[in-house]
Parts: structure tokens; C-alpha cells; sequence
């Protein structure tokens, strides 16, 4: 979760948003590198004394800053591409798990099991916070997904359009009525991740936010046996 | 057959094309006074089109005069007079800095006051209080939730605190 004002991303917990991070890095230099550079020519031009109206054209300096953007343009695009196909990365998933979506609270079912089962997920209202609860990020009842295992999410809607978001994992994924969208993740970091409705859906869409716990693999056994 | 009837009717001199109408002495159209040369005072142009005085008193009629005969006979007040009837201010009265940015500075300042004042003004009369997990106690149990449950551990604030000795790291 998120600091108090916190700027930054949050730590990755999926290699996905890892990647994302990197890649963030990577285009934040070039952005500043080029920043620096347009103000100082901007500084430098307005700030002269020299003035020539008739300079119309210049090959060697056009031929200098074309090339160099395309060659920036490149660097930018090349990681870009990676990490999109890195994404849409077909694995045979360990595990399925439907999220629908309704106004204004998030279904989870699991429908691996010989038992089909089903979570509904509401936000705690802020009178009912337990001491240290998180204002507008606990949920009544978390979902559980198992630690190391790639987990496919098939996300839809009920009514509305709404957006099932896990900034932590670097997901977040629409969930369009009469459409399933699919997600494939993993996390080999243990803990609780929040994430809040990303689409707008109606006067509570501040207040349908997403808690999912990951934990161990026997511990999710016994807790899905139980559901 | 129709057509010669209404050219005849309309009068040959509509038809007429504007070289020959300028040929006999008739001006095309009014010159409008922006395409006219004028007395431009920019410092990037030294040379405008236009002197800037240009009817001439008599007393000036006759420096322009002597302007024709050799310069080093002109004393430095002729030769000062010379240059403002060709141009309004000197280079040095053109950049001199002005005032300008001490209103636009203290504008500024003083409608983000303001906007301060009736920001202050909305908070204290019209907003309502805020939840009470913003209180010191409350905030001191999230932020022990937060490192319990190591929250953001590589670069986030689980990694400022460390776990031995139960304090911020220094």
C-alpha cells in the first residue's frame, strides 16, 4: 500500500511491475536529460543579443536533430515492446479466479474446485474500523491467492464499467459488462496488497477498494476448503 | 445574340482590365495603411523604413542642408539634433530596464494571498471535520500495522526501519 502522500510507485511484488519500474526509470532519465537540454536552449535563445532574420534553413543542424530523436525514440521503444509482449505471455496458469465487478463492491469466485465458491468483497465503513484499520482499503472479506503460483484473473462487471486495480503488482485491468478480461500474475512476496476501483462507476466508486492477501500454498488450501 | 445585348447595356468599362485603367491614370485601389512604409523602433531594426520626424521645420530644412556638405563641420548638438529627426530614442533609452516587474511580482503575491485567505476562510466555516483516523494514536497504530506487515521493504518505509533495534534507521 501507499505511503501518506506518497509520489513514488509502490514496491514491486510482481516481476511484471518490476519490469515496469525499471522501464520507468529508464524513460524518467531520457525525459530529464531532454528537459535540461530544451531549457537551456531556451534560456540561451531568448536570453541573446544576437538577432539574424534571414537564416531560413540549415542541413547539417535539421540532420542532427532528427537523427537523434529517432535514435532516442528507438531507446524508448525497444523496452517498451519487451515488456509488452512479456505481459500477454501465454502460461498455463495454476489457478483461475472470476472478479466481477458490481456497484459497489467486488465477487470473487473460484470455480477450480469440485465446490464452486464465491467471496463478496465490501469496503468496512470508516466507523467500523478495527484500531490501525486503513480508511477506505479494508475490505470484509479478502481474497486469498496462493504465493509463487501463476494465477489467471478472468474480470468482468455485473452492471457498470469498473477497474479491478493492483498498483503493487502492476495490474489494472477494466472490467467491462458482457466481456471477460484476462489477467495472468504472480507474486513470490507474501502480504497484503490494496488496490482501489479504477474506473468510474458511480457515487461509491471511491469506496469499493480491492484487498487480496497472498499466502502460502497450504495456507490457502485450508483456508479455500473452508469457503 | 443575348449575350452582346447585356455587355452593351452593362457599359464596356466594367470589363475593362486594371493595367490599362492605370495606364490612363486611375488608381487601382486604395493603399491600405499597413502595406505603406512606416517608423518601426525595435532593436532589431537598425534601420527603419521611415525617418521618424518627417514634415521638417525650416530650422531643420536647413541642417539637412548643411547634413550635405562635410560632417566634421557639424557640432555635436547638430549632430544629436540630426539623430532625432531620423530616430525617436537611442539604443541605450530602448533597453533601459523599467519598473514593470515589480507590479507584475506583487500582482502576483498578492492575489495567491488572496486565494489563501479565502482557501483559510472555506476551512475553518465551511468544511466539516475530518475522519478520526487522522488523530496521532490512530496514525501510530497504522504506521506499526504498516511495518508489521512490511510494507514496501526494499525502498518504501519498512526500509527505513530497522527491525533489531526497533527504531527509524538513522
Amino acid at each position: 500500500m501507499a505511503n501518506h502522500l506518497q509520489f513514488n510507485f509502490q514496491d514491486a511484488t510482481s516481476p511484471l511491475m518490476q519490469e515496469l519500474v525499471k522501464f520507468h526509470d529508464h524513460s524518467l532519465t531520457i525525459l530529464f536529460f531532454i528537459s535540461a537540454l530544451i531549457l537551456y536552449i531556451l534560456m540561451m535563445t531568448s536570453l541573446s543579443k544576437l538577432t539574424n532574420k534571414n537564416i531560413l534553413d540549415s542541413q547539417e543542424i535539421e540532420m542532427v536533430w532528427t537523427v537523434i530523436p529517432a535514435f532516442i525514440l528507438i531507446m524508448l521503444a525497444l523496452p517498451s515492446i519487451q515488456i509488452l509482449y512479456l505481459m500477454d505471455e501465454i502460461a498455463s496458469p495454476d489457478i483461475t479466479i472470476k472478479t466481477v465487478g458490481h456497484q459497489w463492491y467486488w465477487t470473487y469466485e473460484f470455480s477450480d474446485l469440485s465446490k464452486e465458491s464465491e467471496i463478496e468483497s465490501y469496503m468496512l465503513p470508516t466507523a467500523d474500523l478495527q484500531n490501525g484499520d486503513f480508511r477506505l482499503l479494508e475490505v470484509d472479506n479478502r481474497i486469498s491467492v496462493p504465493m509463487d503460483s501463476k494465477i489467471r484473473m478472468l474480470i468482468t462487471s455485473e452492471d457498470v464499467l469498473h477497474a479491478w486495480t493492483l498498483p503493487s503488482m502492476g495490474i489494472k485491468v477494466d472490467a467491462v459488462p458482457g466481456r471477460l478480461n484476462q489477467v495472468t500474475f504472480s507474486s513470490s512476496l507474501p502480504g497484503l496488497f490494496f488496490g482501489q476501483c479504477s474506473e468510474i462507476c458511480g457515487a461509491n466508486h471511491s469506496f469499493m477498494p480491492i484487498a487480496m492477501e497472498v499466502i502460502p500454498l497450504k495456507t490457502f488450501e485450508s483456508w479455500i476448503i473452508k469457503l | 445574340m443575348l449575350a452582346c445585348r447585356a455587355i452593351h447595356a452593362v457599359g464596356r468599362r466594367a470589363f475593362a482590365s486594371s493595367s490599362s485603367l492605370l495606364a490612363h491614370g486611375h488608381v487601382v485601389s486604395k493603399p491600405e495603411p499597413w502595406t505603406l512604409p512606416s517608423y518601426y523602433e525595435q532593436t532589431d531594426i537598425p534601420l527603419p523604413e521611415l525617418p521618424y520626424v518627417t514634415e521638417l521645420t525650416s530650422a531643420q530644412h536647413a541642417l539637412k542642408e548643411k547634413e550635405k556638405g562635410p560632417w566634421g563641420s557639424l557640432t555635436k548638438e547638430e549632430k544629436i539634433d540630426l539623430y532625432r529627426i531620423k530616430f525617436h530614442r537611442t539604443y541605450a533609452e530602448m533597453n533601459k530596464p523599467t519598473s514593470e516587474w515589480k507590479t507584475v511580482i506583487g500582482g502576483t503575491l498578492f492575489f495567491i494571498g488572496a486565494t489563501g485567505l479565502i482557501y483559510l476562510w472555506t476551512r475553518i466555516y465551511v468544511m466539516g471535520p475530518i475522519p478520526h483516523t487522522f488523530s496521532e494514536e490512530w496514525v501510530a497504530m497504522q504506521t506499526q500495522r504498516m511495518l508489521d506487515m512490511h510494507v514496501n521493504p526494499i525502498t518504501g518505509i519498512s526500509s527505513h526501519w530497522d527491525y533489531e533495534k526497533k527504531e527509524w534507521k538513522k
